[in-house]
């Protein structure tokens, strides 16, 4: 694909990503894909501008809400949704699913369903590049609700201690499954990354693609030059539930009016000369991947035994 | 040669950091007691990879999984086994299952240390003994040394395997000298101790060394015990169990921990659904009493099986008689004993 300027190459990537989450909207109800889907639509930019801006080489740590970073990153569309489809030519035979979604030829290493679970491992991965000498860096992503976990202050603490190449990401959408920041937070995430004395950096319009992927590649070229732990933190908004397929603005909990101011700023939905030019050869791709995931084979006895030790 | 079970877990630290991926990560590593003497003055060797770590069990174990992730091989250690369990999810949710869950894509190479406590007012918190936690979970591996040996075999062995793998060490036995030969490059799940023909005895860590003096009290009364040390708990070598039962026709298990689904019960599922056929008796085993470890000598004293439990239980065993002429071993505390307990073995 030839772009005529980087824009259009993160305009692509989020709206590929877009259609792919959309797509599996379309095939959920026909329960081909029977585990729950945590889906990124609202908060793509973000995996785009933060991969726009990460070489092959560097690590990237995820969660369960991963099939942006997955594609973003660089991983295989196909072997996603045979990895969806729980076929044995997803890349981890069907045995991760959504949840474990992993693209280890790109390094996004394994992602996990236990929130905040993988960020130490972000910070392992940094101490052992600092202790090997390698030049890659270390980026962890993770929600507003994963820095209540005990082992985030941990992690930040360890990075801080040692001086660590390490980007933590926190993709702030305000909700933890359907309990609101104000609920669980006495804290300010920003403050609290900077006690640790860990450079920080924010911003707010997280639908803006071109901000996003300024402020990554600021950030990331921080990380890189200066070999030392940074915190990014960016607003952000998820239009569906926490997980599943539908949209849950019907309920108290969530802000009709907030969700159209954000739908309006939204590239995804606004720029329809992009959204019409690429549209179609995406769809296409798409629908060949679904084609090798309806066609592939389900795994088999002997593979339920693979891989235990 | 003799070697004590301390200085065979420094020597095989010592080996491990020849490699300039090893790292040794932990409260206290590299502090003045390093370990109770076994990574002790390592970080003046290797100031970079000898970690003393914040208080933050779970995070220091993730943090290990990801330095093995990019390259390295971290040891984790715990300096009571009790301090596991609060780095449990990274253990269980991470650890055991990163190769699975990821269909090989990855490999995990690390090793967990952690150490019973036991007397002198351990109590509650201090005195775990977790090999049935960790052995349940799919993924992981769990070993018990109850030998000098044991150590510098599976230790050894360990530098190059590309799992998860856990060694649950007794603080007791650190002072124990045992009898060590070459090391096994090929280490065995699971050691015949003692050949014998009127009992299988079946035990784990401390508890082979209580086995074995009870062995060699009973000697003297015609009572011929054979003594398996289960050693990997988490794969144990099954046929070796299996073969000596179908000699003995008896079986003792004698564990560290409950008794509840433990080892204890592990050993007996097995054997009933190969072949209960082997068994000319009910099956007996030996563990913790079921309640939480008391702090209070007096009541710690009952709460171990001490050797004359022990010794007690073999005979009711083999002889099938509550009632008989030989003279019971009259013991207190068996940590008094390990105070002053040399081996031979």
């Amino acid at each position: 694909m030839v772009f005529q300027n980087t824009f259009e190459k993160i305009f692509y990537n989020a709206l590929r990503i877009r259609l792919v989450e959309e797509k599996i909207i379309e095939l959920f109800p026909d329960d081909k894909i029977q585990s729950p889907v945590h889906l990124s639509i609202g908060q793509e930019p973000i995996a785009v501008g933060i991969c726009n801006n990460l070489k092959q080489e560097d690590f990237l740590f995820s969660t369960y809400r991963s099939h942006a970073y997955y594609l973003a990153k660089g991983g295989d569309l196909k072997v996603m949704f045979a990895e969806l489809y729980g076929k044995s030519t997803g890349n981890c035979c069907g045995k991760a699913g959504s949840m474990h979604l992993t693209a280890p030829e790109v390094n996004l290493m394994g992602t996990s369903a236990l929130v905040a679970s993988t960020i130490p491992h972000a910070v392992g991965a940094a101490l052992a590049a600092k202790l090997l000498n390698k030049e890659h860096i270390i980026v962890t992503v993770f929600g507003d609700g994963a820095t209540e976990e005990g082992v985030y202050h941990e992690s930040l603490n360890f990075a801080g201690l040692h001086q660590l190449p390490i980007l933590f990401i926190c993709e702030d959408n305000g909700l933890a499954s359907y309990t609101k920041k104000e609920k669980r937070q006495n804290y300010s995430l920003i403050e609290q990354a900077s006690l640790y004395s860990i450079t920080t950096w924010e911003l707010y319009e997280g639908y803006d693609l071109g901000k996003v992927d300024i402020t990554a590649r600021l950030a990331i070229e921080a990380v890189r030059s200066n070999r030392k732990p940074h915190f990014i933190w960016f607003n952000t908004y998820r239009y569906k539930e926490h997980v599943g397929i539908n949209e849950d603005h019907n309920l108290p909990i969530r802000d009709t009016t907030e969700y159209n101011l954000w739908k309006s700023h939204d590239p995804l939905i606004q720029n329809t000369e992009l959204i019409n030019k690429f549209s179609s050869i995406i769809k296409e791709e798409i629908e060949e991947a679904v084609e090798f995931a309806e066609n592939s084979p389900y795994p088999k006895l002997h593979d339920l035994y693979l891989g235990v030790i | 040669m003799e070697m004590s079970y301390r200085e065979a877990l420094y020597q095989v630290m010592n080996n491990a950091l020849t490699d300039p991926r090893t790292i040794i990560v932990g409260q206290g590593v590299s502090d003045p007691k390093g370990i109770f003497g076994t990574t002790l003055g390592l970080v003046d060797k290797y100031p970079d990879r000898v970690i003393d770590a914040p208080l933050a069990e779970e995070g220091i174990t993730g943090i290990c999984i990801g330095a093995a992730l990019n390259g390295l091989y971290p040891i984790n250690t715990h300096m009571r086994a009790d301090f596991s369990l609060v780095a449990a999810n990274q253990i269980i949710n991470l650890a055991a299952k990163y190769r699975y869950m990821f269909n090989s894509n990855f490999e995990l190479p690390m090793m967990i240390r952690m150490v019973i406590g036991r007397s002198w007012g351990q109590g509650a918190q201090h005195s775990q003994s977790p090999q049935s936690i960790f052995s349940h979970i799919p993924g992981l591996t769990v070993v018990m040394p109850a030998s000098s040996q044991s150590i510098l075999d599976w230790y050894t062995w360990a530098l190059h395997y590309n799992n998860p793998i856990i060694f649950i060490e007794h603080r007791l036995l650190y002072d124990i000298k045992f009898l060590v030969g070459e090391i096994n490059p090929y280490p065995l799940n699971t050691t015949i101790v003692r050949e014998g023909k009127d009992i299988t005895i079946v035990a784990t860590s401390i508890m082979v060394l209580e086995a074995i003096r009870a062995a060699k009290y009973l000697e003297q009364y015609g009572i011929d015990c054979e003594i398996i040390d289960l050693n990997c708990i988490s794969h144990p070598g099954w046929g070796d169990v299996l073969n000596s039962l179908s000699k003995t026709g008896k079986l003792l298990v004698a564990d560290t921990s409950w008794l509840p689904f433990g080892v204890a019960a592990e050993v007996s599922r097995i054997v009933c659904e190969v072949n209960p056929f082997l068994l000319k008796a009910p099956i007996v085993s030996l563990g913790m009493k079921f309640t939480t470890c008391p702090t209070a000598k007096a009541l710690e004293d009952i709460f171990y099986p001490n050797q004359r439990d022990l010794v007690k239980a073999i005979i009711k065993l083999v002889t099938g008689k509550n009632i008989h002429s030989i003279p019971l071993p009259d013991e207190t505390s068996m940590a008094d004993l390990y105070k002053k307990f040399k081996g031979p073995f």
